[in-house]
């Protein structure tokens, strides 16, 4: 599949900080050995009732973390590992993904402008240091976080910034899960099984995460090493249904071959792929069709798993806890698995990442995220 | 035509570097006083509001799409969709089942894939808090040849009992932009 469209700016863009808290709690040593040990964080829920749910399944850590406390610590965090000065730091956007504040519907109506994504972003802005302009919130589902650092390496790229800080943040809670378990989307039997047979569908995952995405001439120009590249970014939409991805995945494919063009790779240079992998029939299966459209015969051989399956789906936050899984990953030269599989799935046909990580000497993957409304990202990480 | 309370808008989009080809609001006259239901969407005028807003800025196309040109659908929200919010929270609080139809038009999401089958924009969807950062992610959606144009809506709900429900959608692209089938 080719498609001559895409164009970039020339910079390069690297990743010089990374914080992560999941389910398998804060750091991203934490969460490179949850993944690697290929035993999924999913455990009846604690956190809040869900005697009244048909599922009560979720990959959430102990106790009631704040969502503002956690992704202001994580942005911090990251900052502290990127090495930014007060004064860097007061210069750097914070390009923000989030649901929403569950008080916000809550609060009485005249309230609920202070409690929206602008001024929650505004707030962790302050306590970070970070600027107080610019900022952006991203609410595009499963694509917020994904989206946002697309974005931020297209406009560092192009020369319009140095340095954005991209983060994401969700924390499991009581009015998403009662939403997913209406809509009859969780899977029953507690565990998340992408791309297999016998998949009953996804679980939600706590997951916030922040990334420092800069241009490697800044940071070069601070002494700062850069952690990976964001080699190469792509969108598409499907056009095709509200909330149901395009069967043959034409959409997806667009993004994948627009992320390897910006890359300047071809399909086989690819060594990974974090699949978007949510563990419904319907997802799954288009997700393989794109793959296979886009990759050609690098499809058959690339090693392909949806972490999904051990840290659950973050919502807004996932592109961000996916694409520091993928880093972790290829600087680890270890490969997570696919949790979760029972058998073959005839619609996917992947060459699934199994039993045990994979050793691998990889030095481009991909990460891809979809969402509602056809919304597709991939995003070609690579390492320094 | 483009409605004159679209003054402020129009002047962010050339600022941003925008071309303006067509656009719309809501409400733009008197007969505007009911958003049009939408098949499938439920209790709130989010999605049907932002549904009603874009088709009107898409019907005022100067001229048909170009066949296989890009569109790119940009949605601007301080809140989202607050109704369906507090809908499915009041439901959480009382202990009752929630509608399953609010759980698939939860995120603005949902609606710009109604959007995009009916009007076929192949496009990135993106939803963002703030006019500014949607007119700004327009452009380079354009500028990076991920879409050939960009749908830009803005949907504010009431957000009290005596306030009216207002939406606003521009279609733009760069200046410089060549014909999209032979750029």
């Amino acid at each position: 599949m080719s498609d001559e469209r895409v164009s970039r700016g020339t910079g390069e863009v690297v990743v010089t900080g990374t914080a992560v808290l999941s389910a398998y709690g804060p750091g991203t040593e934490t969460l490179l050995s949850g993944v690697l040990s290929g035993r999924p964080a999913f455990a009846p829920v604690q956190r809040f009732d869900v005697s009244a749910r048909r599922v009560g399944f979720a990959a959430a850590m102990a106790g009631s973390p704040q969502l503002d406390t956690e992704v202001a610590r994580t942005v911090r965090e990251a900052c502290d590992e990127a090495g930014l000065s007060p004064s860097a730091r007061a210069r750097t956007p914070l390009f923000l993904a989030i649901h929403g504040d569950p008080a916000a519907p809550r609060a009485a109506a005249a309230g609920r402008p202070a409690l929206g994504p602008e001024a929650f972003a505004g707030a962790v802005a302050h306590a970070c240091g970070l600027a107080e302009q610019d900022l952006r919130c991203y609410m595009s589902a499963c694509v917020a976080a994904s989206s946002a650092i697309s974005d931020a390496a297209a406009i560092i790229a192009r020369g319009q910034a140095d340095r954005v800080v991209v983060a994401g943040g969700y924390l499991v809670e009581p009015d998403q899960f009662a939403l997913f378990d209406a809509g009859r989307v969780l899977a029953s039997d507690g565990q998340v099984r992408p791309f297999s047979a016998g998949r009953r569908g996804l679980l939600l995952g706590d997951g916030v995460g922040a990334v420092v995405i800069e241009s490697s001439e800044a940071a070069r120009a601070r002494r700062a090493l850069p952690l990976a590249r964001i080699a190469g970014w792509g969108r598409s939409g499907d056009a095709y249904h509200p909330c149901q991805p395009r069967p043959d995945g034409h959409g997806l494919a667009r993004a994948i071959t627009a992320a390897l063009q910006r890359a300047g790779a071809v399909a086989a240079d690819i060594r990974y792929i974090n699949a978007h992998g949510s563990g419904t029939a319907a997802s799954d299966r288009a997700e393989a069709n794109a793959i296979r459209l886009a990759l050609g015969d690098a499809a058959e051989t690339v090693p392909v798993s949806s972490t999904k399956s051990l840290h659950g789906q973050a919502l807004e936050a996932s592109g961000v806890l996916e694409l520091i899984v993928t880093l972790l990953a290829l600087r680890k030269g270890m490969l997570p698995v696919n949790a979760g599989y029972l058998g073959v799935d005839d619609g996917c046909g992947l060459r699934l990442v199994l039993d045990e990580p994979l050793a691998a000497d990889a030095e481009l993957a991909m990460s891809h995220n979809c969402a509602f409304g056809g919304a597709n990202t991939a995003i070609v990480v690579g390492l320094p | 035509m483009v409605p004159t309370s679209l003054g402020p808008l129009l002047a962010a989009a050339t600022e941003a570097g925008l071309v303006v080809l067509s656009a719309a609001s809501w409400p733009e006259t008197t007969a505007d006083d009911e958003v049009p239901s939408l098949a499938g969407f439920i209790e709130s005028t989010f999605s049907p509001l932002l549904a009603a807003v874009a088709a009107r800025a898409l019907r005022r196309r100067p001229g048909p799409a170009v066949p296989g040109a890009v569109t790119a659908i940009v949605m601007v929200t301080a809140l989202g969709d607050m109704t369906s919010a507090t809908r499915v929270a009041a439901a959480v609080d009382a202990g009752t089942r929630v509608s399953p139809l609010l759980f698939f038009q939860s995120v603005p999401n949902a609606v710009a894939g109604y959007l995009a089958a009916r009007w076929d924009l192949t496009g990135p969807v993106v939803c963002v808090s703030g006019m500014s950062a949607g007119l700004g992610i327009a452009a380079l959606l354009i500028d990076d040849a991920d879409a050939d144009d960009a749908l830009v809506i803005r949907i504010d709900l009431a957000v009290a009992g005596d306030g009216r429900d207002r939406g606003a959608a521009l279609l733009v692209t760069r200046p410089d932009r060549d014909d999209p089938l032979t750029a």
